[in-house]
Order: C-alpha cells, then structure tokens, then sequence
C-alpha cells in the first residue's frame, strides 16, 4: 500500500506533466482545469500517504551495476516535506489559474511545475542516495525552467541560468557524497551508510570529506553563504514559481539533505560548528539586505534566505526536530506571502515597493492575508513563526555558545525591522503613485485564505509533529513531546519573553525612524555593502569572466592550419611515449 | 546459418551497399525534388542485418559464443560486438530514415547510401575481428567511406577543405597504426591478439613504443586532445546525417580498434590506464571550452563530441588503472550507447531545422545559435527533441546522460583512490560548464518571439524526419527512467573488455 501510494505520488504529476505538454493552445481553459486536477489529486495523495508514516523500507528492483536499488522509505522526514511540497503546490496551481491567465506557453508553466512537484517527492520519499541526486537534478532542471519562463526577457534568462549553474556546482558536493558513501559501503543505501558512520566502519578521512561536500551542496541548493546570490535573481519567475520552489519546497532541500544526513557526520570535528555559522553569516548578511531592498519580491527572497539561515543554524545546534518544524512553519507563512505579494504585483503592474502605498483600502482582503504572513515572519505570538522560532532560539541556547545566542537576537531584530518596512511601504503610509487596483480573482484568494488559515494554526500539529519523528526515525534520536508541553515550556522561559522583546524593539526602531526609511538605523556603509550584495555579485561576475576568457584563448589554438594540427598529433605521440616510459 | 551468423551479420549489410548503389543508379528520379526510392531498399537492408544480430544476440545473452573461421582468420562477436552493433544499427535507422528528405535534393543520393551502408559494414566487422591486421582492413574501410561522405557536397569549398584536413591527418594516423603493427609482428611474428602477450615478455621497450603508436594513431580517430584538430571541420561540415554517424559512433568504434589492439599489449605496461585518466581530463577540459563560445550550432555540438569522448575515456582510464573499478565499463559501454542516441539526436534535429530553415530554400549557410530564437512556436516537435538531447547531453535527469555518466564516475569511485575521486570532481564541474552552452539554447528556442529566420522558414515537417528524431529520443528518454533495460548488453561488453585485459 504505502509503496503504491509513493509511487504514484511521483509518477501521477509526471504523468499530468506529459498529458498537458500535449495540450493545444487554443485549449486554455482546459490545461487550467487538468492541471489544477492533477496537483489537487497529487495532494490528497500526499496527505493519505502522512498516515503511513513509519519505519517501512520500500525497495523495488536493482537499478543496474553502480546504482543500487530503487528504495524508499517512508519516515516522517520525507513524507511531511512530500505534504509540503503537494500541498503548496496544489494552492499555487489554483493560484495561477487567475495569475497566469492568458498567457502564452501554458502547457511548459504546468508541465514543469508537475514534473517538479512529483521529483521533490522523490527527492524526500528515496533511500538511495543516487536517486537523491537525479531527483536533486531534476528539480533543479525545473527549477532554472521556471525561472526563464519568460524567455524573451533577458534578466529572466540570466536569473534562470545563474540558478542553474550555482545550484549545480554545489550539487558536485552531493555528488562526490554520495560517491563515497558508495565506495565506503559498497551500497548506496542511506540508513545502511549512517548505521555504518555510526558504528565507526568508515574511514574518518572520506566521512569527513562526504559531510562538507554535503554541506556545499546544501548551502548552494538552499542558497546560503557564500552561494546566496541566486535566489534573489530568481525572482524574475512567475510569482507562484516563486512561492513554491523558491520559498516553500526546493530550497528546502538543501535542509533536509542535512537532515537526513546529520546523525552520520555527528563524529566529523567542526561539521555541526561549520553548519552553524553558515546558518548565522546567511541570516545576518541578508536580513540586513532585505532592509535595503526596494524591490517587493526581493525583499521577501532575502527573507527566505534569511529564515533558511536559521533553519542551517538550528541543525548546527543539534536540533532537527526544531529545523524541520520551523520549515514546516516558513514553507506555509513564506508561500504565503508570495502568493499575496503576487497578487499585489498582479493587480498594479509593478514590483518596486516604493511605486506603491496605501493599499491597505484598496484591497483589504490580500492585505490582511500578507499582515498575518507578515506577523509569523516576524516571530509576533501564537502565529506559526512564532512557536517554531522560539524553538529554533531554544535549541541554540542549549545547543551552541552565548554568542551564537545574542546574535540570533540581533537577527530577531533585524527580522522585525524588514517585516514591519515592507509592510507598511506596500499597505500603508502615503499613495506614491495613481496605480490602477484591480480586484485579484476569485481562485487567488482561495488559496490565499487556505494559507493564511494554515499561518495561525499549523503550531497545533506540534504534538503530531514530534512523534512521529521519534517514532520513525531511529538514527535521529529524537524525544517526542506533546503539543502541551511544548507550549507550557515556551510560556514559562523566561528567554521567550526577551526574543518577543527584541521583536517590538525592532518595530519602535523602525517606527521612529520612519521618516527616511531604515536609513538611520544602520549606518551608511551597510547599505552600500547591502545594495552591492556584500561583493558576492562581483566574485561571481569575475569567474565568468575567466571562464570566457579561457575558452577564448582555447578557441585561438583551434586555428584550422594544416601543420599546425599535426604539430598537435605530434606533440600527443611526445607526450605518450614520456608517459608510457616514466610508467613502465 | 546458425555456424555462419557473423558472416551473415557482415554480408547482409555488404550485399546491400552494392543492391542500393546500383538500383539507385537506373531509378535516379528526373525530378530532383523527390527522394531516390532506393532509399526504402536501404531501411531494408538495415532490417536484414537486424535477423542474423538478433540471433547472435540470443547467443551471447545465453552465455555461448559466436565465432567464425575462415582461413586464419578468427571473427568472434562478443559481447563488444553486440553493443556496438545495436548501436550502429538503430543509429543507422534513424540516419537513413532522416535522409530520406534531407537529402532529397541533392545529385546523388544513391552514393550516399551505398557509402552509409558500406560504413556500417565496416564498424560491425571491426568489432568481430580478432587480429590486428583485420582491425587494420576493417579501419581503413570505414575511414575510406567516411571521407567521401564528410566531403559529400563536393562543389563546396568549406567541405571539401574539411575533407582533405580528415583525410590527411587520418592518414598520418593510419601510418603510426602500421607502425606499430610492425614493430609487433616483427618481434613476435604473429598478428593474433590472443597469442601476442605469450611472447612479448623480453622485449618490453618495443612493445611499448607499439603502444603509444596505437594510441596516437587511433587516437585521431578517437579526437583524443591534442590530436583533436580536425574534428570539429569534419563533423560541422559533413551532411547532419553523417555528423549524427560520426559523433555518434565512428569515434567511439576508433576507440573500440584502440582498446582491441592495446589488449595485445597488456603485459607491456600496466601506465596505459593513466595515459586514458590524462586525455579524458583534456578531453572534457578543452571540448567544453571549445563549445563555450560557439556561435554555430553544429560546431559546438562538435566540440562536445570531444568532451564526451573525455568521458569515455575516463571510463577506460578507471578500468585499466584500478583493480576495483569494472563497473566503469559498464559506465563506458552505457555512456557509448547514449552517446550516439543523445548525438545523433541532437545533430538530427539540427540538421531538422535547419533543413526548414534554410536549406530547403538553397540557403546552405550554417545553423547559427541565434536562428534558434523561438523556434518552438513554429516547430514545437523540433525544440523538444532538441532540448532533450542538449539536456541528456549536458548530464541532466531523467535523461540518459545522466545515468551513464554516473556509473563511469561510481565505478571509478570504487577505487578509493583520492586521485579518482579528484577526477570525478573535475568531471563534475566540466558537466557544469557544459551547461553553459547547452542551456541557453533552450532558453532560446522557447522564446516567444520567433526570430526573423525562423518566420521565414517552411512550415511543413517532413514525416520521416520526425519519425527519426522521436525513434532516437524515445531511448535519450527511456534509458534515463530505466537503465535497467540495457544492462544486459552493457555487462556483456563489460565482461568482454574484463575478459580481454585480465
């Protein structure tokens, strides 16, 4: 049963997939509907599929020398992403039903949305630790897809491919882990591998090697230090692209992958330590970049990334109960937000925050939705960002050095002081400009009032939440804990009420500074620095750069001249008859 | 027939070079619009040929061998055989099939086919010989026809200069074959690459120098770097459906003489392996730069022949060099296979558009990268293959670059060796780099607006043409889903190579 329902949780969108590349143009209506049908049916998949959670492994047939088997498991690490994934997905499908209307080239949008959504499952459901890295790839094909979408735009293209390449150079990192973990163990299986890290089978030399090529891959997936640069290009996709693979679902990826694999790297020195501080320099770096940020989406890109950063910094302090929860938290609140700020950029024409203002009466309804996404952003009580993150400030308070504490109570600030900013510049304050408002549709704010639902309640499944990880999850270690004791713990640390402190101290600064926004608050040089993305754009431009003149200066020896192309034989039967004599 | 299967395998395909040549001579069509009707008796003798290697195949999957005496000389179809006739065949297919209209303007057309045909011939036949002289004979045959067929439009000047840079720089290549096949038959006095190893145990230098001289020599062929300079003229200037041959599978069957000879020599020097690590890494470096900035599509898709023929070899070098590492030629062997179907897709399908671009028009200009510019508005079936087979070859799932990529880089991971794991990674950030030329020519053909070229072009699609694509990327797609389904062939010729090395 459990096998079945996996495999056609990958297998039904990819289907859906090919059926609506064969739609016709005239047929928009149509792949609207099926579209809209086959995530809805992928998504109650999906939740049949969380009352499976267990230790069950599924595993097929052999894949072929070198490959091992095509193995699932069915843990509640894998399964509640797949419900993320799923879900999400569904609502940014019936999103797009108003926010896509009309355009050209519906069948590719939905197909590689599909094909996504099926390959994120698989991604999470596998065991097999070359199939996690074809799904990996898989989702960055679809990922670097969407983003170009508009491929006439050439910013849409660049953002696309620079995704692509930063993501995939990482991806080398899961690649050469993954390779290892094969070599080591002779098989690919994931639980076999960290059985056997666990019980000290492994040369120290390549698990070390494997846990930081794993951490590369992750950092460069879920777009952290010193790979951030991609994720804010990526907003050039469709926003309900953006909503799902860039806030709620692929660049979760990277976390999970950490996940997955943190209870075998627990014996590598500094492995816990480096993902802790990639976590810490990311949140700092771009909370202070979204302050600057003029551009709406941006701001909620550098948010992402942000929030991302703690997630990272949780895992480095040993809690992956508190990581997955505070996903589960920012995957709902950040789609949220998307998804309004879509229908904010759908109904006046532009992303710049500064063109806007006073929108709060012109469209109450997504502007109450984006507050209460807004509010869980910030960590304000009983919203859902609020509970996962005091957990996430927990467990570093227990798990890492006072320092690491203080600064995630800076970053609490900070997060206050972009939230509030953005709120008030898109909501509030004065009319900039006479743009026209038109009302969003009616499939938009369905979806954005499901999610704004799951905003101000999702914290209850707590209880839920942390059994199974405990119960399904017996390399992690992880104590379950009930839904009231959890609560009770949080209302009476006295530590609690000191983050909740930071939070309103950050929305006075800001409010008092109002006049010349943020401006005052931080010094002048930051924001140069912010605006300039800390010099990480510069870096990336240099290396292209060398590349092209590289393959420039290759393209110079390809001169077509006869004798110069049997110098070249020449050289080659120099070079070989050297070789071949040092060797025997 | 059940004794003479190799020979049936061998003249099947023979027979029907000359049946096609001459038929086409008296049915040359007045109208030079229409295709040549002898093109149909070529699909035949391509479906011929695939009886006697079916039966063949049965056999060696079965475990018995398949072996063919005349006179002194011994054909073994193995499990190498097997892979690469598949090979030749489906892309044989696919390349005719392509033809049919492609080539259907042009003076000729039986040459072609009868030359297509004679190729195939040839590259079976190396593939089933067991003495370094055959390889010989078989080698020059499929050069001789490969000349003529880089050089087809003959009244062009560009072509024809690509003809003559092959020919000649083969020709070199062909000298340090003999070369070496000298210095081998002249110390041992036999030819026969099972009984050589016996006796080449004293004069070690000799063997040796006969080594590198296979390598260099063959290794033209192979466009191992730095004897890759000619490739990218030939292959760009040869008709799509002999690039798509080329590529696809006359390098790799360079590859196939090399590794048959060098297993002569085994004994000799166990450095051979590392010779393959250093080229593959050169290989994969200087083809991708090459296609980096290409402003011209079938030439980059030359240059990544190069990069790809990197892989392989790393594949090779892997085998050699570490005990552990067998499953590399599985990769290898997968990795051939894929090749040829994601290649001669790609040189297809650009062969393709540029036939309802330009050609059918009498524009024989070049394909450029720019007249891709929203061709999926106008011809939807043609970007999607296309996008496939630059995705498949630039390594992305779930397509079946992906896979066979993976088992080369596994096998050689088995090794445990940091210098292989340091190889893996350098192959991981060319496969990278590759994708910075074929991704933007996605990004290009799903653009909305179509460029100007692309308006301009023909509308109708030619049915075979389509048909040839759709046969190639049914396997660029279905091998990515389930590897499982050649591994059969590809462990037969992996235990083949195992067999002939150790």
């Amino acid at each position: 049963m459990t096998a079945i329902l996996i495999a056609l949780i990958i297998l039904f969108p990819w289907f859906g997939a090919v059926i609506i590349w064969l739609m016709k143009d005239e047929q928009e209506k149509l792949t609207h509907i099926l579209a809209m049908s086959f995530s809805a049916f992928s998504a109650v998949l999906s939740l049949v599929l969380l009352t499976r959670i267990g230790q069950d492994q599924i595993s097929a047939y052999s894949l072929g020398i070198g490959m091992g088997d095509l193995a699932f498991s069915a843990d509640a690490l894998g399964i509640i992403l797949t419900c993320i994934a799923n879900c999400i997905g569904c609502l940014a499908v019936v999103f797009s039903k108003d926010y896509m209307n009309g355009e050209k080239d519906l069948q590719r949008y939905y197909s590689m949305i599909l094909l996504f959504i099926g390959a994120m499952s698989g991604l999470v459901l596998t065991s097999n630790a070359m199939l996690i890295f074809f799904f990996w790839e898989i989702t960055a094909l679809c990922s670097y897809q969407l983003i170009s979408f508009y491929n006439d735009d050439p910013k849409a293209v660049r953002g696309g491919l620079k995704a692509l390449f930063i993501t995939q150079f990482g991806g080398i990192g899961l690649l050469l882990g993954s390779l290892l973990i094969f070599s080591q163990t002779g098989s690919l299986d994931i639980q076999h591998f960290i059985a056997a890290a666990q019980a000290g089978e492994i040369s120290s030399a390549a698990l070390a090697v494997a846990g930081f090529g794993l951490i590369a891959a992750a950092a460069a997936k879920s777009s952290q230090f010193p790979f951030f640069t991609w994720l804010p290009d990526a907003m050039e996709a469709p926003t309900p692209v953006s909503a799902l693979i860039h806030a709620a679902t692929m660049v979760n990826a990277g976390v999970y992958l950490l996940c997955r694999f943190a209870p075998a790297f627990q014996g590598v020195a500094g492995w816990n330590t480096t993902v802790l501080w990639v976590g810490i320099i990311t949140i700092l770096l771009s909370s202070v970049m979204a302050i600057f940020a003029n551009d709406l989406k941006r701001v909620l890109a550098y948010s992402t990334v942000s929030q991302l950063g703690f997630l990272f910094a949780a895992i480095g302090a040993g809690s992956v109960t508190a990581s997955q929860f505070h996903l589960l938290s920012h995957a709902i609140f950040k789609a949220l937000l998307f998804l309004c700020a879509g229908a904010v950029i759908h109904s006046v024409g532009t992303r710049d925050m500064r063109l806007m203002g006073n929108l709060y009466k012109k469209m109450k309804p997504v502007a109450i939705c984006f507050i209460i996404g807004a509010c869980s952003l910030a960590g304000i009580p009983i919203f859902n960002g609020f509970w996962s993150k005091e957990l996430i400030l927990e467990a570093i308070h227990s798990g890492a050095p006072l320092s690491v504490y203080i600064l995630m109570l800076f970053a609490v600030i900070l997060t206050a002081i972009y939230s509030i900013r953005c709120v008030w510049m898109v909501f509030f304050g004065k009319e900039k400009s006479e743009l026209h408002v038109h009302e969003p549709g009616r499939f938009m704010k369905y979806s954005l009032y499901v999610l704004a639902a799951g905003t101000v309640v999702s914290w209850l499944t707590f209880g839920g939440f942390s059994n199974a990880f405990s119960k399904s999850l017996p390399h992690h270690e992880i104590e379950a804990e009930s839904l009231g004791k959890f609560l009770s713990t949080i209302i009476k640390d006295p530590l609690t009420y000191l983050a909740i402190f930071m939070v309103i101290l950050g929305i006075v600064l800001w409010i008092f500074h109002k006049p010349g926004p943020s401006k005052a608050v931080l010094p002048k040089v930051l924001e140069t620095c912010a605006v300039n993305s800390f010099g990480f754009e510069i870096i990336n431009e240099k290396i292209i750069d060398k590349i092209q003149n590289l393959s420039e200066f290759s393209r110079e020896l390809q001169s077509g001249i006869l004798n110069w192309n049997i110098f070249g034989v020449l050289t080659g039967l120099v070079l070989i008859l050297i070789v071949l004599g040092i060797g025997g | 027939m059940q004794n003479n299967l190799i020979l049936w395998l061998l003249f099947t395909p023979m027979i029907s070079s000359v049946v096609v040549y001459v038929v086409g001579r008296f049915l040359a069509p007045n109208d030079t619009e229409k295709p040549n009707k002898t093109v149909w008796l070529c699909v035949a003798g391509i479906a011929a040929t695939f009886v006697p290697f079916i039966l063949s195949s049965i056999n060696i999957l079965n475990g018995k061998s398949v072996t063919t005496t005349i006179g002194d000389i011994t054909l073994v179809f193995d499990g190498i055989s097997m892979l690469v006739s598949l090979t030749v065949l489906i892309l044989g297919l696919a390349v005719i099939l392509f033809s049919v209209d492609y080539m259907a303007a042009e003076h000729s057309e039986e040459k072609f086919y009868g030359l297509l045909m004679i190729l195939i011939t040839s590259i079976i036949g190396l593939s089933t010989s067991t003495d370094l002289f055959n390889i010989y004979i078989w080698f020059e045959l499929m050069a001789v026809s490969t000349y003529s067929l880089v050089a087809f439009y003959r009244n062009r000047a560009t072509s024809l200069e690509a003809g003559i840079k092959y020919l000649t720089q083969s020709a070199a290549g062909s000298i340090f074959i003999i070369l070496g096949i000298a210095m081998i038959f002249g110390t041992t006095g036999k030819i026969s690459m099972q009984d050589i190893p016996a006796l080449i145990a004293s004069s070690k230098r000799i063997m040796i120098a006969a080594g590198a001289c296979f390598i260099t020599g063959y290794g033209i062929k192979c466009a191992f770097v730095p004897m890759h300079f000619w490739l990218p003229d030939a292959h760009s200037q040869a008709p799509s459906g002999v690039s798509a041959m080329l590529s696809g599978i006359v390098i790799e069957t360079g590859l196939i003489a090399l590794l048959r000879s060098l297993s002569a020599l085994n004994p000799a020097a166990a450095s051979f392996g590392i010779i393959f690590l250093l080229i593959g890494a050169l290989n994969m470096l200087i083809g991708n730069l090459g296609a980096l900035r290409q402003s011209e599509v079938k030439r980059m898709f030359a240059f990544s022949s190069i990069s790809h023929m990197g892989y392989i070899a790393l594949g090779i070098g892997f085998f050699l060099t570490f005990q552990e590492s067998t499953a590399s030629a599985d990769g290898v062997f997968f990795h051939i296979f894929n090749h040829a179907m994601m290649k001669g897709l790609a040189f297809l399908a650009a062969g393709a558009i540029v036939f309802n671009l330009k050609q059918a028009k009498g524009d024989h200009s070049p394909l450029m990268v720019k007249d891709l510019d929203g061709i999926s508005q106008k011809y939807p079936w043609y970007a999607l293959l296309l996008s496939i087979a630059v995705l498949a070859l630039g390594g992305l799932p779930p397509l079946a670059g992906f896979i066979s990529k993976w088992q080369i880089f596994a096998g050689g991971a088995l090794s445990k060796n940091p210098w292989a794991m340091f190889l893996i990674v350098f192959a991981g950030i060319n496969s990278v780099l590759s994708l910075g030329y074929y991704a933007p020519l996605v990004n290009r053909m799903y653009r909305h607006q179509p460029s100007q070229t692309v308006l301009a072009g023909i509308s109708k699609c030619s049915a075979t043409m389509l048909a040839s694509l759709i046969l190639l990327g049914i396997f660029v797609v279905l091998l990515g889903l389930f590897p499982m389904l050649i591994s059969n062939y590809t462990g037969s010729a992996s235990s083949a190579l195992l067999n002939m090395f150790r």
